[in-house]
């Protein structure tokens, strides 16, 4: 008990630390660039597969195309909807870098939450399966009082193995 | 040589055909010499693919132009180095050499159990040999290396010839780890091979007991251990050489690759399970069944054009063959399951949640739902466009905010697994061995926010990692302490002694240990930062610690390519710390051009400079620098990894059993101090 109590003094003054510390805010913090922002919303379409802003081959000028497009529009005020709708008419929609979060493209989103829930579903009840299943009675199944040398030696290889990490 | 190779490939394949059918035929008449003669064919088939790579790569050294493989991935000036990673940089290269690598491991299997048992290894040797002969039919009829060089001649015919010079290796792979990364890969995608013959082996032999468990574990740990380090390598690779400043991008060649290490991952945590308790047996077959089977899909969607990357081999019909030998495999897995699952009847119950066993459950939970989150991800592209028309991307911004929660729930469960007992843990157990790595993590979870630490998931991240690594060194720290306070050893020679006492577990500890570096290294990802300037000489730029200034551009020549480089010196502090080159290349032979990142990397931090080009608007050249933190603990850690992977691969040190009351032998120096609880387990690892 004497050891514990530092521990738990530790854990309850750190959880109280983390509260105070996490509602304390910081200074202002700097503005991202809104390109960059903008950017990382939209795959570069040289079929590099990477995300607009990311994509640097050697002479790709389809993202340097992309980006100066952007640029454009942010500086004639358009709003980050009005470029979306812009990439989208030029590109389709494979020129998103996530699935949109409406229509068709919710199941992408969907899914992991779907895998996630049945296969806690499915563990739950495997958990509970086993939980209910008896156990086997190696010994008492001969019917005899004594336990054979073997029936003895392949108890202890198995609590061996069980006690093993 | 060419028509060696060929005539090699065409005679395994007759071999492997025979391997599989006298097996088949040995299986069911038990024929001891046709059982012999099918084993022979099989370490016959591995000889002729060994012969048929070697005379490949001879082509390559011997500048033969007049194969027309040679003459698509090499030239004469291509350095020998590289020569050697021509092999694999086109489709029916890699393919030759994903049966070469198949063959290293089928040979080793043959040789290792050829007198040991007989009942099992027809079953294992049918199993490979099928496989074998899917590959050779792709390396003889559908992609052959050896194609000699032919033009259509003014009458029509083909006419063979022979050019001066070769077209050249992509410029993308003459980089060192490209002759590393491959093969690594490979050996994880090819080894997983041995673990899947096996268990589906035992399944149609109906095979006694766990020992197919026992006989595959190393194999399963090697093939692991190839595909981590191939993972990796790809990482490091994309980091240094593609110069878009991160390592891990999404891709679907890059998340095939993740694929089969997921399942195999879970494999191995599950696995104890049936060793240990009689359990999980279903789902041990299974996992291994299904990390074959996406270590055949990342090889079709690397080959298919399926999937569009950047790492892809051209489009071709290949994927069909990929298809029909997955449905193939699915059907035969799914019959031997439907035939012989009385035999894999769970033997045990379950005591209590709180233990170990629950622990992997949700371990191999959190795997999967990661496994079949990327597959789907990744597959959504098809889908999409199979049912709406409409192609969806989905790319690095929806893996992220999918699998970091998942990644961090794993490296909860990395603590929390190897803290519990198993059957039942008790409250005194959890206080005991909770108590301070909570503690820890919580502290240091305080210290960062005291920081400035504001990105919620690095935090978490942080806390986690402080965590995992507390449980760990607390268990080396525990078990070291008995063995030093009974020895008088040092502390370092006792926490060796218990290593090599328990390598599975302490092994196992420090491929922990490793992950806990890993993912140290991606929780900095969140305070990257970059800037990008056009740059004239004497120009300096700001980022960090660091100002850089552009002292100069040289060029410098190589055999086969043409570098220009930028002359940046790093000053820090206003004190000057290194010259760094960024480079541009142009390959002579393939006008293509190249990239090298200069990077100073530190455990801090990376400073990672790119010559990004020339700006069309100034014609001045583009500096492009990132500064990534704590990018090397990434690859150290797999070091770790791998390192840990290797102790666990070693056999225990031998101790002798003392039990209470037992005459203690003499020269023994550690065993008086062992309790006899310890020296059981002995043998059982």
């Amino acid at each position: 008990m004497t050891k514990a109590r530092p521990i738990a003094a530790i854990t309850v003054l750190a959880i109280f630390a983390m509260a105070a510390l996490l509602i304390t805010p910081l200074g202002a913090q700097q503005l991202s660039d809104r390109a960059k922002q903008i950017g990382g919303k939209f795959m570069c379409m040289c079929s590099c597969n990477q995300v607009l802003t990311e994509c640097n081959h050697v002479g790709c000028s389809t993202s340097a195309a992309m980006l100066k497009e952007l640029n454009q529009s942010l500086s004639r005020g358009n709003s980050e909807d009005a470029i979306t709708q812009m990439f989208v008419q030029e590109f389709g929609t494979k020129v998103y870098a996530e699935p949109p979060k409406s229509g068709f493209s919710l199941v992408a989103w969907a899914l992991p939450s779907i895998y996630l829930f049945v296969g806690t579903g499915v563990v739950i009840f495997v958990i509970s399966r086993w939980r209910k299943r008896p156990v086997q009675q190696a010994a008492s199944a001969s019917g005899v009082p004594g336990i054979s040398a073997e029936m003895l030696e392949r108890a202890r290889a198995q609590a061996s193995r069980e006690t093993q990490d | 040589m060419d028509v060696f190779g060929s005539f090699a490939l065409v005679l395994a394949f007759v071999c492997a055909v025979y391997a599989f059918g006298g097996g088949i035929a040995a299986i069911i008449t038990r024929h001891p010499l046709l059982i012999k003669s099918t084993r022979q064919a099989g370490i016959t088939t591995c000889c002729l693919i060994f012969l048929a790579t070697f005379s490949l790569e001879y082509l390559f050294f011997s500048d033969n132009f007049s194969a027309a493989y040679v003459v698509s991935h090499s030239n004469r000036d291509l350095s020998t180095f590289y020569k050697i990673a021509a092999l694999w940089s086109g489709q029916e290269g890699s393919l030759l050499f994903w049966s070469f690598l198949l063959s290293i491991y089928v040979f080793s299997v043959l040789l290792t159990y050829r007198n040991k048992n007989g009942e099992l290894m027809p079953y294992v040797g049918v199993v490979m040999a099928g496989v074998q002969i899917f590959f050779l039919t792709l390396n003889n009829f559908i992609e052959n290396p050896f194609k000699a060089l032919a033009v259509p001649g003014a009458d029509g015919l083909m006419n063979y010839v022979a050019r001066a010079d070769g077209n050249g290796l992509t410029p993308l792979l003459q980089y060192p780890e490209m002759v590393i990364h491959p093969p690594n890969l490979y050996s994880g995608y090819t080894g997983f091979t041995i673990p899947f013959a096996f268990a589906l082996g035992a399944l149609l032999a109906r095979y006694p007991g766990e020992k197919w468990i026992h006989l595959t574990r190393k194999w399963t740990m090697i093939a692991w251990m190839f595909q981590s380090m191939g993972i990796l390598l790809g990482a490091h690779w994309a980091y240094a050489v593609l110069g878009w400043g991160g390592y891990w991008g999404w891709d679907p060649v890059e998340n095939a690759s993740l694929l089969p290490w997921l399942t195999g991952t879970a494999f191995l945590h599950s696995v104890m399970m049936q060793e240990k308790r009689g359990m999980m047996k279903v789902w041990n077959v299974w996992l291994v069944f299904c990390t074959f089977l996406l270590c055949i899909l990342g090889t079709f969607l690397t080959r298919s054009g399926v999937v569009s990357s950047v790492h892809a081999f051209a489009n071709s019909k290949i994927g069909n063959w990929f298809v029909g030998f997955m449905a193939i495999t699915v059907l035969v897995c799914l019959g031997a399951y439907l035939k012989n699952r009385d035999y894999l009847a769970s033997e045990n119950q379950l005591d209590s949640i709180v233990s170990r066993e629950s622990s992997f459950l949700f371990n191999n939970l959190i795997l999967l739902v990661a496994c079949v989150a990327v597959l789907s991800g990744t597959l959504f592209p098809v889908f999409s466009e199979l049912l709406t028309g409409n192609r969806i991307s989905v790319g690095a911004p929806f893996f992220n905010k999918v699998n970091i929660p998942l990644g961090l729930l794993l490296l909860f469960l990395t603590g929390v697994g190897p803290l519990l007992a198993w059957r039942k843990t008790s409250t005194e157990s959890l206080k005991r061995n909770f108590g301070w790595p909570l503690a820890m993590g919580l502290v240091a979870g305080v210290i960062a926010l005291v920081f400035g630490f504001r990105q919620f998931y690095s935090w978490i991240c942080l806390i986690l990692c402080v965590f995992v690594a507390s449980t760990v060194l607390l268990e080396f720290y525990r078990g070291a302490k008995v063995i030093r306070a009974r020895s008088g050893a040092s502390f370092v020679a006792s926490a060796v002694e218990l290593t090599m006492r328990n390598t599975r577990r302490y092994g196992g500890y420090i491929v922990h240990m490793g992950m806990v570096f890993v993912f140290i290294g991606l929780a900095g990802a969140a305070f990257n930062r970059d800037i990008q300037k056009d740059m004239r000489q004497g120009d300096t730029m700001q980022i960090g610690p660091y100002n850089l200034v552009l002292q100069g551009f040289d060029t410098k020549p190589e055999k086969n390519y043409t570098a220009q480089r930028l002359l940046v010196e790093v000053l820090q502090d206003n004190k000057p710390t290194m010259m760094l080159y960024p480079e541009k290349r142009r390959f002579s032979t393939t006008e293509e051009n190249g990239t090298m990142v200069a990077i100073r990397s530190t455990l801090k931090e990376d400073l990672y400079v790119v010559y990004a080009g020339t700006s069309p608007d100034s014609g001045l050249p583009v500096l492009h620098t990132y500064l990534n933190p704590l990018v090397k603990w990434i690859w150290f850690g797999g070091v770790v990894v791998v390192f840990g992977t290797l102790v666990a691969l070693l056999p225990n040190r031998r101790t002798v059993l003392v039990l209470s009351g037992a005459q203690q032998p003499a020269a023994q120096p550690f065993v008086p101090g062992l309790t006899p609880s310890a020296t059981m387990r002995e043998g059982h690892d």
